[in-house]
C-alpha cells in the first residue's frame, strides 16, 4: 500500500483532474481508497495554514472510496464521478453533519436531510470529503466574516483568498480536493476562483436545484463547481444539474452539458466585449492581462466586437438593494424557535432579538437592516421596486447583446487578492469587488472564471458569459482558452 | 430621489435585532452611506419598465399537499434539532400574555 501510494504520487499529475481520477479507478491503476488517502494527507500537511475546511468526513468518505473499490472489484459499472473526492461550501445539507453557513447561529444544526446536490453527489459515486469555510450565510467577498476561521488564498497566504466561497476554492487551489462545490448569489464562485487561479462556475438561474441549500438571495442563489479544469467543472455540473421537484425553481433542461462534447476551438465564434466593463476604476495591470487574452482569442479564430451594457455602472446598487431583501426575508427564520440556541427569556420578543443579535455577525446584522429598510412602507418602491425595475432592464440589455454575440468576455474581478484584513472594515470597497460579477446572477445567466495569468504573481481570472442555459457554451469555450494556454507553453 | 432618514434603533428594531453598543455607532456611521451609494439608481428612468421578482419563464408551480411517511429516526433528529422540547413538542414562549 505504502509503495503504491508512493507511485501515486510520483504519477500524481495525471490524476489530478476528478475526469483522470475516475479513468485511473476505472482501469485500476489506482483505487479510490488511494486517491482518498492521498488527498486527507493533503488537507493534514496544508489545511492547518490555509484554513480552508471546517470539518473533514474522514469515515463516511472511506466508507465512500471503499465501496467504489467494492464495485471495482465485483466489475460493476462505475457510475460518473467513482471515486472522485469533492469538498463541499458549508451551507449545503448532509445528512447527520453540522451545515452552519459559516455563522454562529448555526454552530450545533445538524442536517437531517440531504440536498439535492449532496445526494446526487452521492449517488454518483463522489466521495464527499468535508465542508469548507465562507463567509457568514455567504455575505462577503473575503471569507472573512466567517464566525470560525479565516481562510488564506494558496497562491500568497498573506491574501484573502475571496469569497463567499473561499473555503471551496481554497481546497482546490491547494491541492486538497480536485473539485469542490460553492455557491454564487452575486460572483461568490466566479471572484474567488479568479482570485485563487482555478476555474469556477455559476450555471444559469434554474439550472441546479437549491434544495437543502441555505438560502441567501432566493432569486440569486445557484450552486456550481470549483475544478481545475472546464473539463472537470462540465462533469460536476452533469451530475448535480437538472429538475428537482424539491425546488420549484429548477428547470427541466433540454440539452445537458456534456463534457465529452467539448470542442477544443473558438472558430466561428462571436464575442462581445463590453465597453462599460473597462472602467477606470480596474487595476490597469489586470486590464492589460485581460486585453492580452482578448487577443489570443481574436489570433485563434474567436471574432470580437465591442458591445454596450449601458447599466453596468447601476448592476451593483440594484443587487445591494435585492440581495440584502431576500436575506433579511430568508434570515427571518432563524429566530431561535427552531434552530440554533434559545435566549433564555420568557417575553416572545425579547428572545427573538436576544437570539439574532447574538447569533448574527457585523456583516449579517448590516444586511438584514438595509433589506428591512428598502421593504419598509415608506421606501419599498424607491427602492426594492426600482431595483427590481433595473434588474429588468439589465436582464433586456444581456438578451439584446446575445442576439449579436455568442459570449461575452470579461475580467472577473477589477483587482488581484489583496491582503486579510484589508477591506474589512469598509463595506463599500468590499461591495465593489462583485461589480464584474453580480450582473449574471441579476439576469439569471451563466458565468464562469478561468485564470488568464497573473500580476505580481497574483492570478488574473477571465469570465465568459452567455444567455440563460447556454451553460454549454462558455464550457466549451473555457476549454477551448484552457487549451491556447497549454499550446503556448 | 427620497431623502434618506435612516435611525438605526428603528430599523433593528424593524429587522427584530438586538445590537451592541459598538454596532449601533459603527452602522450609524456605515448604513445611511451605503444606501446613499446604491440610491445611484434613480439616476435611472423606469417609468415605462414593469418590474418582477424573478426573471424565469415559471408560474404556479404547484404540488398536491400529500402525508408522506417518514422514520422514527428521522423523527428522533428532528426532535433533538428544536433548541427546547417538552416531550415530543417544540416548546416556544407564549404568544399572548
Amino acid at each position: 500500500m505504502r509503495l503504491r501510494c508512493q507511485q501515486f504520487l510520483n504519477n500524481f499529475m495525471q490524476y489530478k483532474t476528478a475526469i483522470g481520477i475516475r479513468r485511473a479507478i476505472e482501469a485500476k491503476e489506482i483505487t479510490a481508497i488511494e486517491v482518498l488517502e492521498h488527498y486527507l494527507e493533503v488537507i493534514k500537511n496544508k489545511d492547518n495554514e490555509i484554513g480552508a475546511f471546517l470539518e473533514v468526513f474522514e469515515n463516511e468518505a472511506r466508507e465512500q472510496a471503499n465501496k467504489i473499490d467494492n464495485m471495482v472489484a465485483t466489475g460493476q459499472s462505475l457510475p460518473r464521478m467513482a471515486g472522485v473526492p469533492i469538498a463541499i461550501k458549508d451551507n449545503m445539507l448532509y445528512q447527520g453533519k453540522v451545515a452552519s453557513a459559516g455563522s454562529k447561529m448555526l454552530e450545533k444544526y445538524v442536517a437531517t436531510y440531504d440536498s439535492t446536490v449532496v445526494d446526487r453527489l452521492k449517488k454518483a459515486g463522489a466521495v464527499i470529503i468535508g465542508r469548507t469555510n465562507m463567509d457568514e450565510f455567504a455575505m462577503g467577498s473575503s471569507t472573512e466574516t466567517s464566525f470560525w476561521q479565516k481562510t488564506k488564498n494558496p497562491v500568497d497566504v498573506t491574501k484573502t483568498p475571496g469569497g463567499s466561497s473561499g473555503g471551496s476554492a481554497a481546497a482546490v487551489a491547494a491541492g486538497m480536493v480536485p473539485v469542490s462545490l460553492g455557491s454564487d448569489t452575486g460572483g461568490s464562485i466566479r471572484q474567488p476562483a479568479a482570485l485563487c487561479g482555478v476555474v469556477g462556475m455559476k450555471p444559469s438561474y434554474g439550472r441546479v436545484s437549491r434544495y437543502g441549500l441555505i438560502a441567501l438571495g432566493s432569486s440569486l442563489d445557484q450552486i456550481g463547481p470549483f475544478a481545475t479544469t472546464p473539463q472537470d467543472a462540465a462533469l460536476v455540473l452533469e451530475v448535480i444539474e437538472g429538475l428537482d421537484v424539491h425546488d420549484a425553481t429548477s428547470v427541466e433542461l433540454t440539452e445537458t452539458t456534456a463534457s465529452e462534447l467539448i470542442e477544443e476551438n473558438f472558430n466561428g465564434m462571436k464575442f462581445g466585449v463590453p465597453k462599460e466593463y473597462f472602467v477606470d476604476e480596474m487595476d490597469s495591470e489586470v486590464k492589460k492581462v485581460i486585453e492580452e487574452a482578448i487577443n489570443q482569442i481574436k489570433e485563434n479564430g474567436g471574432t470580437i466586437k465591442e458591445v454596450s451594457l449601458p447599466l453596468t455602472e447601476y448592476a451593483l446598487s440594484a443587487y445591494y438593494i435585492i440581495q440584502p431583501a431576500e436575506a433579511s426575508s430568508n434570515l427571518g427564520r432563524f429566530d431561535g424557535m427552531r434552530y440554533g440556541t434559545r435566549a433564555l427569556s420568557d417575553n416572545l420578543k425579547e428572545s427573538y432579538l436576544m437570539a439574532r443579535g447574538e447569533g448574527f455577525g457585523n456583516e449579517v446584522k448590516r444586511r438584514i437592516m438595509m433589506g428591512a429598510y428598502v421593504l419598509s412602507a415608506g421606501y419599498y418602491d424607491a427602492y426594492y421596486k426600482k431595483a427590481l425595475q433595473i434588474r429588468q432592464m439589465i436582464a433586456n440589455d444581456f438578451k439584446r447583446v446575445f442576439e449579436e454575440v455568442d459570449v461575452i468576455i470579461s475580467p472577473t474581478s477589477p483587482c488581484v487578492a489583496w491582503g486579510l484584513g484589508d477591506k474589512f472594515d469598509d463595506p463599500i470597497a468590499m461591495y465593489l469587488a462583485d461589480i464584474f460579477t453580480v450582473s449574471a446572477n441579476i439576469a439569471g445567466i451563466p458565468g464562469i472564471s478561468v485564470p488568464c495569468g497573473t500580476v505580481h504573481g497574483l492570478p488574473v481570472g477571465l469570465q465568459f458569459l452567455a444567455g440563460a442555459f447556454k451553460d454549454g457554451k462558455i464550457l466549451r469555450v473555457a476549454a477551448a482558452f484552457e487549451q491556447l494556454k497549454v499550446n503556448n507553453s | 430621489m427620497p431623502e434618506i432618514e435612516f435611525n438605526v434603533d428603528n430599523i433593528a428594531k424593524l429587522a427584530m435585532l438586538d445590537l451592541t453598543d459598538e454596532q449601533r455607532v459603527l452602522f450609524t456611521e456605515q448604513l445611511p452611506s451605503i444606501m446613499a451609494y446604491v440610491s445611484k439608481l434613480h439616476e435611472v428612468d423606469t417609468s415605462e419598465i414593469s418590474s418582477s421578482a424573478y426573471l424565469t419563464d415559471l408560474v404556479n408551480i404547484v404540488q398536491a399537499d400529500e402525508v408522506l411517511p417518514s422514520s422514527e429516526e428521522l423523527r428522533a433528529d428532528l426532535i433533538k434539532a428544536f433548541p427546547c422540547e417538552k416531550g415530543d413538542a417544540l416548546e416556544v414562549p407564549a404568544i399572548f400574555e
